[in-house]
């Protein structure tokens, strides 16, 4: 059996494959980008996430230079920005020329800084906030991050609910009743006795956060012994756990989908905000009337989150890259990002400038939300410790903290079971 | 139903025919050249034909594997690089840890979960598609449908489902009167969800893999069963399972190896900021701690050493499921 | 075929086509409303008017029908790669006798055990000795080949290539490799149109590899959706208009692609 009337279709097949590879192999082999050849203009690449607020800030320098081109690579989200940095960074090479890194790895990346370069700069001494600057340094004193962002956290907080449990709303009198934890717990214990179907505040997991990062040594010594059992971190965990019989918390893990859902359906009236929660808050709370933004933080100040630019050590344009990120990190270029996309900048000049104190946002009853932001990233006095294991040594003690609220444990045995996780992370 | 009928090929009730017979071959003591061609042709034409593969293979597939069982000895720093060589070390440091042995009872779950009744649906839907339906082409593509979701509109999906306060599902039980199930924070609920995302996700892939395999039976084997009075349910146990037998192998082998390496899909299902599998890993599964080892910890000594462990387990659940296949005889047949 | 399905099967294939197709349209409803709506999880049971105002802005926000393009080049080209490579291989391992046999597939078999997490490591390691990160070739040639794709091969020749055939053609002369294209590439043809569909299928659905080894300028599909999710506050009906989009050169394939595979399979039905 010959099947020849088939043969003629599979010779075409066969035709039409080896053409189709063949085609493919002439289009690969010419589609190599160089970044810049002897004599042309040096390409530099920006890797970031989410959105620092840089597209117009690009096209500005790219106008205005011809040897240097900035050009960005954007990814989505952190947590695949982190894993294609980790990624390239095992395998030695494919990096970017700069890439960003967020704010909670930067302590890991400080341990063992060998495979980023040196970008300490005399002419840049004081042009960040020195609890950022710090944050960017690592144990040898070098500069390996240039700060672009922080999150400076206020209060945010629903007015209309207040009103219902009879508290204050006006911004300033609202303020003057959260200074301390101990106040800010009072009153929540106020409110769910008014309003008992509404929690106090968003998540345990957010509310520790803030208590941790005003901790000085929370998980770690100074010189990397970690010291997970101490007073300090056993009393946040002991307040938060306690407030959850109080019905203080929503017993939801951030981000999760009955968290964005709990927006729309009171599921509390107070969060601790960052500059960059305002949009998030606004998006999920869409529709929702009364939300306001007060400018006061228990225990005084408090950050979360924030990135740094980094130059790779294995990149071939480093001293080009070290300028881009000089400039991109420059206080006038990091305010136009804010009035962009909102990231607060860390520059201090820039806590002046007028994108920032002009800044209000109407979602939140016209608050005056640069302001208010600078007024909070000045309060920040301590700024935590944070050895090499802190993100790990977080993402367990936030682990044990939600087995307490989805109440697949009691306290006591989560704590023991945070214990035994820091333990084993080896 | 005699056993005859079984024989693949052939008319079922004459006995198999052989080939013409072919004039001798002309008795000359020395081989001409094109018998020697034809000689050196059939021995080495196997070779040549795998060895494109397996040269494509051996740098693509290989090397990784080299690599990764090279670094499981090793004290291997993801920023750092190499170190020293520790032998077993990493494995033992595995097996120690506190969540191995809950993600190891956690993986072989969710794989239960999935792939029973995933193989069970998927071989009857194939014998559904295998009828003479009405608008053929469009029933059978949409079986593969799910593979088109992309995985952010599936964990937006299910994580409305099946969300714990506010989700679909607790709403539904809600309105005819049950309680709530919290699907994050138990353990076994948990399992189910996930369970019940992969199966969404594959059932209809393998179903198309039994159809293949469906379609190739000849159909005067049906024939004769049903002259011989099989009812569709007989002759679907009698003639249609046994004559997919190696695709049946197929398909329990690779949801094997897929369902134990489960990874996607209880990662999309946690919310948290770890994606570990829950706050207390109720479904982490062991890939997903060598992820967490890799690329959290940052130790890909122990993530390598884990990823090695995975595949003893896997291949000793293979090797189970295959020696039961063929002990049970559930298929008949002889051994493919 | 004389078997004419009944309501039952009818109706169970139908709860099986809704239950697939359902979040497909769920996932095109959260495109066509607003991103509030979208927000809320759990759309309206009817689509929303702005599907195509969302759809423009995914496609004006990131490079689509480059990515588009790419993503039909690299998974055409390699679920060729697979079904030409698999076929030869599984052939070989199904119907032909060398030394070795049983333990290399075994072994090929086994290699599907390991977990890939880790391999991307020394993939990308390995794409930048050879220079290819960069270029296409970086998501081509990890495809090329597949342990699956020769199990596949192999499992469905061994019964659906007659031994008997195979001796006719030797006997009649043939050499190996036209006995290969003559007698058992045809009977491979509906196992091999199902690889070929679900090798483009599991190309076009990668995520990850392509993010790192594909320059930022020339991405596939996935990569160049997931740039819609930048943002703290995600925006879902943009994200889900632009995947929804996405989609559809995937329905044209599947109903190209779906009359071949009815035609192949009822061919390879047809034993005379």
């Amino acid at each position: 059996m010959r099947h020849t009337v088939r043969s003629t279709q599979r010779g075409r097949l066969a035709l039409g494959a080896l053409t189709a590879l063949s085609l493919a192999v002439l289009t690969a082999c010419g589609g190599d980008e160089g970044s810049g050849d002897a004599g042309g203009p040096v390409t530099v690449t920006v890797a970031t996430f989410n959105e620092f607020g840089y597209e117009e800030l690009i096209d500005e320098w790219n106008a205005e230079h011809d040897d240097i081109k900035i050009e960005q690579v954007k990814v989505g989200t952190w947590d695949d920005a982190k894993a294609n940095l980790y990624t390239k960074l095992a395998a030695g090479s494919g990096l970017s020329d700069i890439e960003a890194i967020e704010g909670d790895a930067m302590p890991a990346i400080l341990a063992e800084s060998d495979a980023f370069a040196d970008l300490t700069d005399p002419d840049l001494e004081g042009r960040w906030l020195d609890w950022k600057a710090a944050a960017g340094t690592d144990a040898e004193g070098r500069l390996i991050g240039y700060g672009t962002d922080i999150g400076p956290e206020g209060i945010c907080y629903r007015a209309d609910l207040f009103e219902k449990a009879g508290l204050p709303t006006d911004r300033a009198e609202v303020a003057g009743l959260m200074g301390t934890w101990e106040d800010y717990f009072a009153l929540g214990e106020d409110f769910v006795a008014e309003v008992p179907d509404t929690a106090w505040y968003d998540s345990s997991g957010g509310v520790a956060q803030a208590m941790l990062n005003q901790v000085e040594n929370p998980f770690e010594t100074d010189d990397n012994t970690v010291a997970v059992d101490n007073a300090e971190l056993k009393g946040v965990y002991e307040a938060i756990t306690g407030n959850v019989d109080k019905g203080l918390s929503t017993r939801l893990a951030q981000w999760s989908d009955d968290w964005v859902a709990s927006f729309q359906n009171d599921g509390f009236a107070t969060m601790a905000c960052p500059g960059w929660m305002l949009g998030v808050v606004e998006g999920n709370a869409e529709g929702v009337a009364g939300w306001d933004f007060a400018d006061v933080f228990p225990g005084g100040g408090g950050n979360w989150g924030g990135s740094f630019l980094t130059v790779p050590a294995q990149g071939d344009n480093i001293e080009e890259a070290t300028e881009v990120a000089a400039w991109l990190t420059a206080p006038e270029q990091q305010a136009k990002a804010f009035a962009a996309k909102g990231t607060f900048p860390s520059q201090v000049e820039a806590l002046d400038s007028p994108e920032i104190t002009g800044a209000s946002n109407a979602f939140f009853n016209d608050a005056p939300v640069g302001e208010i932001l600078a007024n909070r990233a000045e309060a920040v006095t301590v700024q935590p410790y944070k050895g090499p294991k802190y993100s790990d040594i977080l993402q367990a003690f936030q682990a044990s903290l939600l087995r307490v609220d989805d109440g697949s444990q009691n306290a006591a045995e989560s704590w023991d079971q945070f214990l035994t996780d820091v333990e084993a992370l080896g | 139903m005699s056993r005859r009928t079984l024989v693949r090929g052939g008319e079922p009730d004459t006995p198999r025919v052989s080939p013409p017979p072919t004039p001798s071959p002309p008795t000359s003591t020395r081989p001409t050249a094109r018998q020697r061609l034809a000689a050196w042709d059939v021995r080495f034409s196997p070779y040549l034909y795998i060895s494109p593969f397996f040269v494509l293979f051996a740098v693509v597939g290989l090397f990784p594997l080299a690599y990764t069982a090279y670094v499981s000895l090793h004290d291997w720093s993801l920023l750092g690089g190499q170190g020293d060589f520790i032998g077993l070390q990493n494995y033992r440091e595995v097996l120690d840890n506190p969540y191995f042995v809950k993600q190891l009872v956690n993986t072989i779950s969710i794989f239960l979960l999935s792939s029973v009744p995933q193989i069970v649906i998927a071989v009857t839907v194939a014998a559904m598609l295998d009828t003479r339906l009405r608008g053929r082409t469009w029933w059978r593509m949409s079986v593969l449908l799910p593979f088109v979701v992309s995985p952010v509109a599936v964990a937006i999906i299910f994580g409305s489902l099946f969300g714990d306060r506010y989700g679909l599902v607790n709403e539904l039980l809600a309105g005819i009167g049950l309680d709530a199930i919290p699907w994050h924070t138990d353990r076994f609920a948990s399992h189910v969800a996930i369970a019940t995302m992969v199966n969404w996700r594959w059932t209809g892939y393998n179903a198309l893999i039994f159809l293949a395999a469906m379609q190739a039976v000849p159909r005067d084997l049906y024939e004769s069963a049903e002259l011989d009075g099989a009812g569709r349910v007989r002759q679907f146990l009698s003639v249609t399972l046994p004559m997919i037998r190696p695709t049946m192998v197929f398909v329990i082998i690779t949801s094997t190896i897929g369902g134990l390496q489960i990874f996607a899909e209880p990662r999309l299902f946690d919310e948290t900021n770890a994606r570990n599998g829950g706050s207390d890993r109720q479904f982490g599964t062991i890939t997903m701690l060598v992820y967490d080892f890799g690329w959290q910890l940052r130790d890909l000594g122990r993530a390598s050493a884990t990823a090695w462990m995975l595949f003893v387990l896997i291949c000793v659940f293979a090797l189970l499921n295959y020696v039961a296949i063929r002990r049970l005889g559930l298929l008949g047949g002889d051994d493919r | 075929m004389s078997r004419r399905p009944g309501f039952l099967v009818y109706g169970l294939l139908l709860a099986f086509a809704l239950g697939s197709a359902a979040p497909l349209y769920w996932s095109f409803l959260l495109g066509s409303h607003t991103k509030q709506v979208a927000a809320q999880g759990v759309p309206p049971l009817l689509p929303g008017g702005h599907f195509l105002d969302n759809a423009q802005r995914a496609l004006d926000t990131v490079p689509f029908w480059k990515a588009l393009g790419n993503s039909i080049l690299v998974s055409s080209i390699t679920a060729l790669s697979v079904v030409f490579f698999c076929t030869l291989a599984g052939y070989a391992f199904a119907k032909l006798r060398f030394r070795g046999r049983g333990p290399l597939l075994v072994f090929v078999v086994a290699t599907m055990a390991v977990p890939t997490q880790l391999g991307v490591v020394p993939l990308f390691i390995l794409m930048s000795e050879f220079g290819w990160t960069g270029s296409v070739w970086a998501v081509i040639i990890p495809w090329l080949v597949t342990a699956f794709g020769v199990f596949f091969m192999r499992q469905y020749l061994v019964d659906a290539v007659p031994d008997e055939l195979l001796e006719a053609a030797r006997i009649d002369g043939c050499s190996q490799i036209r006995v290969f294209w003559h007698v058992a590439a045809p009977a491979a043809r509906p196992a091999a149109a199902i690889l070929w569909l679900f090798t483009f299928m599991q190309v076009w659905t990668d995520f990850f590899w392509p993010l790192i080894a594909l320059p930022h300028g020339n991405p596939t599909i996935q990569v160049a959706l997931n740039q819609l999710q930048s943002g703290f506050f995600k925006d879902y009906s943009l994200v889900l208009a632009g995947t929804t989009l996405a989609t559809v050169p995937l329905l044209v394939l599947f109903i190209a692609t779906g009359r071949q595979l009815v035609s192949g399979i009822m061919q390879g039905a047809v034993k005379g």
